[in-house]
């Protein structure tokens, strides 16, 4: 009896979890719109630093982590600005290649004298 | 859609993107240790679900400016 309700209790526990943990997916709003999912991303950012803080000390590794430095690098705006620098290069290239042509012909010429 | 408002619908996208990504990855590893013997089909499967779901959302989110809302329509 035992023997056969044994597989059985395990689909049964498997199909729980496995439904739990879409069940939890779903109703913390990550399958939802776009707004809600920046949302839990925001609220994810914002959750880890403490988590972290509360497992090292769980660990006993509070003295060993050395404090991250804060580094004043903004990817985005790194980013924004070799974009601007590129299309700004780009549309000035075709002046600035006939400026340069023009001065090493000039060049060329005085040698030639 | 000022520019403004156009970055913004694209950060969330972004970030739609990397939680549905992310939560497809999670279940797929779920179910991939619960019922399909560890195999790696389903944790790419639902990645990809992930990816096509914050898809759908951001083609969605890009179009409504240019859609007429049901509630402008009844004004």
């Amino acid at each position: 009896m035992a023997a056969r309700m044994l597989p059985v209790v395990k689909l049964a526990t498997k199909v729980t979890i496995g439904g739990g943990a879409l069940y939890v997916a779903w109703d913390s709003g990550l399958l939802g719109s776009s707004e809600q999912g920046s949302e839990a991303l925001q609220k994810a950012k914002a959750a880890i630093p403490p988590a972290i803080e509360e497992w090292m000390k769980y660990f006993g590794l509070e003295t060993q982590l050395p404090n991250i430095p804060k580094v004043e690098f903004s990817p985005v705006q790194a980013w924004n600005s070799g974009v601007r620098q590129s299309i700004s290069t780009l549309s000035e290239a075709p002046t600035n290649a006939t400026k340069y042509t023009n001065q090493g012909l000039q060049y060329l010429k005085d040698l030639a004298k | 859609m000022s520019e403004k408002e156009l970055g913004k619908k694209w950060d969330r996208c972004l970030a739609d993107g990397a939680i549905k990504v992310g939560t497809g990855l999670g279940l797929g590893i779920v179910l991939s240790v619960l019922f399909f013997k560890r195999h790696t089909w389903p944790i790419s499967f639902c990645s990809a679900a992930g990816l096509g779901m914050a898809y759908g959302n951001c083609q969605s989110d890009l179009r409504s400016s240019y859609l007429l809302h049901r509630n402008e329509k009844e004004q």
